[in-house]
């Protein structure tokens, strides 16, 4: 099996039974080579497209900040709503590539000058249209008019139209911890060592995927479909194992029947 | 488009350097390198034998060797400025340009008591042999320098040890001080030419004696073109000018000899190019090989160029002929006609040649490099056997065509076909695997090399393959017991898996060893169409 660009690149040379690269001839790679370099690099961004929240794309480590679940930590401020996401990134091209906005956490625990009782709750997501059609208003009312009576405990999270910010409702009136789990935007592999991020026994779906591009160049359309079959097989494979791995259950959480 | 298809070659038709790219899809069955290789008669190219030192002394230290004839049960030699015989090259050579030796011969005392025939600057002979009535003949030496007369050599005596022979030599008076580069014999008449100061004049001897040149049916011809070549041919002697080539007709009367012009256009770069072979003459002129062909026709001639397949190779000598020196040769076996040429500072490695074998279609042709033989000769020696050797310029003389190294050193040999389209060079084609028909003679290795879109830069290449060994089968009633490999079979399909793709591939196959030699009679391919990119 594969780990690396140049493994993955002549697993699918061979299974074609084309010439196989070397780490000396990997940056020069010309033809049908060249063509499944490229096509790894898109079996990968095909893979994150359609499951963004498998977890090799983690952006960090969940449980950083024991005991909050989330692998991101945004500190706010006094009176400001909207937060980047991703601190640093500087446009949606560098932003995380998926957030789990059905899991924001908030808390004062770790925030200086805070002492128990902290506070310690989850946010619920609140759409876009319903935090304008309920909220916007009033809340921004008080800012209009030079008061912070607004202000509060944030309840609800909310993603902002540019998918690059997250808002704060109500306003926070101190500093809180946010905290969320994010995922990365996977990288292009580009020397012939760089490792793909997934385990390695999963290589086989960016082979698939590759192979089902490299026979459509071919025109080979039943190898093509073959291959396609073969990849929707293990990625379907791969997200049952990866994601939905607990029992699954039921429950019931109405209050009134 | 996923379907396997199969390809299959015979490989004849010899080496194609004249045919353009797209021309040669059409012929796969051609080379576009074929080097150290021979076209086998019986179809295929085959690697050729190398060469082994035919003794182990030398003539006459590291002289060049000028000429070479297979003559009674050994060779003579020319190297230097003396000539040579030996029965096998292996005991001190006996030297045989000696003066004052008595018209009746001498014993092999006498004569080799005899002060030395002193010859001045030698360079590259001809031989002359007049069968006569004597046991071995009675042989003629000119060489290219025009400094000396020609040169009679007899020997007599069945007896295997030379002491009991009797020897004869002499130099041969044309006419005064004249001199001659070319001889041959002529219908009982020795006729040379190429005498500096009548370079255009060639003078036959007497009628049935050839050491004179005043008695009856002797004579002489002034051409209008210097003479560079003499070969007698059937009734008729071809004198090969540098632009011009005549026929000299009925020698022996005089009231109808007649120098009769075949062209005017055409001439000979040298004649030690000349040969027979099957019944035509070959020779080099400046725009290819050539044959006068006179089989069938009487007083007809016709000429053709047959070397049209090899023509840029043949361009480029022409080119460089004045600094070549040429050789060539006759092997019956093989229906071949080899030329060999090299400059005067080419070393072994540098030497090259070309190898004409004679098929029903006509000469295919091959390349030789590593060969250097400015002297070469073929012939039958007293007991009936063809023999063939050749010398270099280190004073060394081989026994050609035998063993499977060149003395010892590798054959460099490559094949490489054209580019295959498989039909159709507009489609992709993913090779699976080839099978390479051989013929071992012997265990074989050689290596193959594929490369698509005519080796392009822009298409990956794979690796070189090392062939797996080929065993030499055991023949019944041949087969040595330890030898061979019993079940081998005797033309073996040699299964090679392949890899990569390209719009067209050529194969190459080829060794650097000392290995037996090998033919290679076809290719089969396995590929699978990828579509139309």
């Amino acid at each position: 099996m594969a780990s690396t660009y140049l493994d993955l690149s002549n697993e699918v040379l061979r299974e074609l039974n084309e010439v196989v690269l070397t780490s000396g001839t990997f940056e020069s790679a010309t033809g049908i080579q060249a063509f499944v370099k490229d096509a790894i690099n898109k079996s990968i961004f095909d893979i994150a497209n359609e499951e963004p929240q498998l977890p090799f794309f983690s952006a960090g480590a969940s449980g950083g900040t024991d005991p909050f679940y989330g692998n991101v930590t945004v500190a706010t401020s006094e009176g400001v709503r909207w937060y980047t996401l991703k601190s640093g990134s500087s446009n949606i091209s560098t932003d995380y590539s998926s957030v789990d906005w059905d899991d924001f956490y908030l808390t004062t625990i770790n925030v200086s000058g805070e002492t128990t009782p902290y506070v310690s709750k989850g946010l619920r997501f609140l759409t876009l249209s319903d935090w304008k059609q309920y909220y916007r208003d009033s809340e921004n009312a008080d800012d209009a008019n030079g008061s912070d009576a607004s202000h509060g405990e944030p309840r609800f999270v909310i993603k902002s139209p540019d998918h690059r910010k997250f808002g704060l409702s109500p306003i926070p009136d101190k500093v809180y911890n946010v905290h969320f789990y994010a995922f990365d935007k996977p990288t292009a592999l580009s020397a012939y060592n760089d490792a793909i991020t997934m385990p390695e026994q999963y290589s086989n779906v960016v082979t698939a995927r590759t192979r089902y591009y490299v026979h459509q160049f071919k025109e080979n359309l039943q190898q093509a479909s073959f291959a396609l079959d073969e990849y929707k097989k293990n990625m379907r494979t791969m997200k049952s194992n990866l994601i939905n791995p607990t029992p699954t259950y039921m429950s019931d959480d109405r209050t009134y029947f | 488009m996923a379907g396997s298809q199969p390809f299959s070659v015979p490989l004849a038709g010899g080496l194609n350097k004249s045919t353009n790219s797209l021309a040669l899809l059409q012929t796969p069955g051609v080379a576009t390198k074929l080097r150290n290789f021979e076209v086998s008669p019986e179809g295929g190219y085959r690697r050729i034998n190398g060469f082994s030192l035919f003794g182990d002394t030398l003539p006459n230290t590291t002289n060049d060797v000028e000429g070479l004839l297979v003559y009674a049960d050994g060779v003579l030699a020319v190297v230097g400025d003396d000539i040579f015989f030996s029965q096998d090259g292996e005991n001190a050579w006996l030297q045989v340009n000696k003066a004052s030796v008595a018209g009746s011969g001498d014993d092999y005392s006498t004569f080799t008591g005899r002060s030395e025939l002193a010859l001045s600057s030698v360079d590259q002979c001809e031989f002359a042999v007049y069968e006569g009535t004597s046991q071995y003949g009675e042989v003629v030496i000119t060489d290219k320098s025009g400094n000396n007369k020609p040169f009679l050599f007899k020997m007599t005596g069945s007896s295997a040890n030379l002491n009991a022979r009797t020897y004869f030599a002499s130099q041969i008076t044309i006419s005064g001080s004249t001199t001659a580069k070319f001889c041959t014999i002529h219908d009982q008449h020795l006729v040379v030419a190429g005498d500096p100061a009548t370079p255009n004049t060639i003078y036959y001897s007497s009628t049935g004696d050839i050491d004179h040149f005043t008695g009856t049916g002797s004579g002489s011809v002034t051409l209008e073109d210097k003479v560079v070549g003499l070969k007698s041919f059937r009734n008729e002697l071809f004198i090969f000018c540098q632009n011009s080539i005549f026929k000299l007709q009925n020698i022996n009367n005089a009231a109808t000899t007649a120098v009769v012009p075949v062209t005017k256009n055409v001439g000979c770069l040298d004649g030690q190019t000349i040969q027979e072979i099957a019944g035509d003459l070959i020779f080099l002129a400046p725009d290819g090989f050539r044959t006068v062909a006179g089989t069938s026709r009487i007083g007809d001639v016709e000429l053709g160029t047959i070397s049209q397949a090899i023509q840029p190779l043949v361009n480029d000598i022409a080119a460089a002929a004045n600094t070549l020196q040429f050789s060539s040769v006759v092997l019956r076996d093989k229906s071949q006609y080899r030329m060999f040429y090299s400059t005067s500072t080419d070393t072994a490695a540098t030497s090259r040649g070309i190898i004409g074998t004679l098929r029903p279609q006509g000469f295919e042709w091959s390349e030789t490099l590593g060969i250097q033989a400015p002297a070469i000769t073929s012939g039958f020696d007293s007991t009936g056997l063809e023999k063939v050797y050749h010398g270099d310029r280190d004073g060394k003389i081989y026994n050609h065509n035998l063993g499977n190294s060149f003395n010892g050193s590798n054959i460099e040999a490559e094949y490489q076909s054209p580019d295959y389209d498989y039909g159709d060079l507009g489609t992709l084609k993913t090779l699976d695997y080839a099978k390479i028909a051989f013929t071992p003679e012997g265990d074989a290795q050689p290596t193959l090399r594929v490369r698509f879109d005519y080796d392009s830069l822009d298409t990956p290449q794979p690796a070189d393959v090392i062939l797996t060994e080929i065993p030499e089968p055991a023949i019944f009633g041949k087969a040595l017991f330890g030898a061979q490999r019993f079940g081998a079979t005797e033309q073996p399909l040699v299964r090679q898996a392949l890899t990569g793709s390209g719009h067209s591939n050529f194969f190459k196959i080829f060794s650097a060893d000392t290995n037996a030699p090998y033919a290679i009679n076809g290719l089969y391919v396995n590929y699978r169409p990828s579509g139309r990119q």
